[in-house]
This record gives structure tokens, sequence and C-alpha cells, in this order.
């Protein structure tokens, strides 16, 4: 639990600084940190596909994955179209660092105690990428597509998030 | 002096408006063809009143794969819809439903 709430309080640090100092992120270095955040979602979900036998965690899961792929795919073709390569950054770094030590937690749990640990986890992580994305990948974005494409994800990532919490409180009932 | 020369293509729209002219039934009300569009994670409009036999088409707008399934799963469900994709059902009688991708995306069917 102390990963999820140092990484959300990273995250959300990040985007409350931006609110005062100038831009940090180029373009490119926003649409790494997107396609980052995406795959670290999506590679969470595998690991819960792997370890996970409550059929409500593992439709979670799946779908998880599929929708990040979707956005992953939407940004890929952005760029390409934009002509930008995506630039590895500090904050991308960071996040990759971060979740490779909650992969190892979660990696220590097993039946009841890793559903309860993956779905905390995705309530903590998507309340953190949101708070991300509107507060310091869409102030960063220059360009109006890119910024377009983050603001058309919002709405997917608070309706994983209700469903996350719905799932913690079903598991939290059991 | 002019001649009215009918090509095969006027020939055939001809022939097509005397079926439609013969096969149409004269008196009933048509059955509506209702939209609605799945996008922003929503659907839209989230309640559709139609009348029976009236055509729902789902259309879904969005970046993700979504679907259409009857609350209780058991009446209907339509295939998934990726980006792009729609699906058409008969509206029969009225039904809740929702996206079983996201089941916090909800609808309503009212017949009349």
């Amino acid at each position: 639990m102390v990963l999820f709430i140092a990484f959300a309080l990273q995250l959300q640090t990040a985007a409350a600084q931006n609110k005062q100092n100038n831009p940090k992120l180029s373009d490119a270095e926003v649409a790494s940190v997107a396609v980052i955040a995406n795959q670290i979602d999506i590679d969470q979900a595998m690991l819960a596909k792997e370890r996970s036998k409550n059929q409500d965690v593992l439709q979670f899961a799946e779908t998880m994955i599929n929708d990040h792929k979707a956005v992953i795919k939407q940004a890929s073709d952005l760029v390409q179209k934009l002509g930008v390569t995506p630039k590895e950054n500090a904050v991308g770094k960071q996040l990759q660092a971060d979740a490779a030590k909650t992969a190892n937690m979660l990696r220590t749990k097993s039946g009841s105690a890793f559903d309860k640990a993956y779905v905390n986890n995705e309530v903590a992580y998507h309340k953190a990428v949101i708070s991300a994305v509107e507060g310091l990948l869409i102030p960063e974005s220059e360009n109006e597509e890119l910024r377009n494409l983050l603001q058309s994800i919002v709405p997917a990532l608070n309706a994983h998030l209700e469903h996350a919490q719905m799932l913690q409180k079903q598991l939290n009932q059991k | 002096m002019k001649t009215l020369k009918l090509l095969p293509v006027d020939l055939s729209l001809f022939g097509l408006l005397l079926l439609c002219t013969t096969f149409t039934p004269v008196a009933g009300v048509q059955p509506t063809v209702h939209t609605i569009r799945i996008s922003q994670m929503q659907f839209n409009p989230a309640t559709l009143t139609v009348h029976k036999g009236d055509t729902i088409v789902f259309v879904n707008k969005d970046i993700v794969t979504h679907d259409a399934t009857e609350i209780s799963g058991k009446a209907w469900k339509s295939p998934a819809l990726a980006s792009g994709d729609s699906w058409r059902m008969a509206a029969t009688k009225s039904a809740a439903f929702y996206c079983s991708f996201h089941p916090v995306m909800k609808g309503k069917i009212v017949v009349k």
C-alpha cells in the first residue's frame, strides 16, 4: 500500500508543481509518458491474469489490457501522423521504476490477498493517472491533436476508476 | 424530332419504383430506426423511448471496444463492438442494459 500511495503522491506532486512552474515536457516527452502510463496498466493486468482466479477481477484485467492497448494505438497513430518520436524522460523512467516495485510486491501475494492488492493498486493508479493527465500532460501539450487525444481518454480512465472502486467494495465485503 | 431514349439504368429505376409502390403497405406505421451513439464512455441517449418493432442501432464512436448487454444477461447481448462498429436489434420490450466491459455504463430502452 505504501508503494501505491508514494506513486500516487509523486504523480500528483508533479501535476501540482506544473501549475506553478513553466512547462517542462515537450510533446515528444508527453507522448512517451502517456504510452508508458498505459503500458504499465497493461503489464499489471497481465500479472492479474496469471495470478487471479476471481472472474470479476479477470474480466476487469482483460478490459484494462484491451482499453489501454487501444489508447496506445491511438497515441502511436497520432505521433506517427505528427512525425513526433516519443522521447524518454525522467517522469517516464520514474513511473517504470515505481511500477516495477509494485509488480514485485504483487508477486508476493496470492488468492484473495492478491485480488485486493491488485484492485487497490488499480484504484490508486487510476486516480494518480487522471490527476497527471489533467494536471500535467494536457497542460504541457502544445499540439492541439495531442491535447485532444489526452482529453478524450479521461472518460475511459474515470470509468476504469469507478469499475475498480466497485470491485474494491465487492472484495472488501468478502 | 427528338426521341425519348430510355437507358437501362432508367428502366431499372422505373422497375424499382414500381416494386416499392406495389409492396409498400398502404396503412400502418413504418418502423422507425433509432440510433444510440456510444462515445466518451456513455450511451447517448441513455434512455430511449421507442415503439414495438422499431429498430435500434448501437454505434460505437469511442476509442475502446464496448457492447450492449440486457441487464440480466439473458434476453439479448450485442457482439463486442470495436471502434466504428455498429449493431442493430428490433425493440420488443422495455429493458435496462449496460456495457459488460465497463459495468458503470448503463442505459434504458422504453417500449411504448
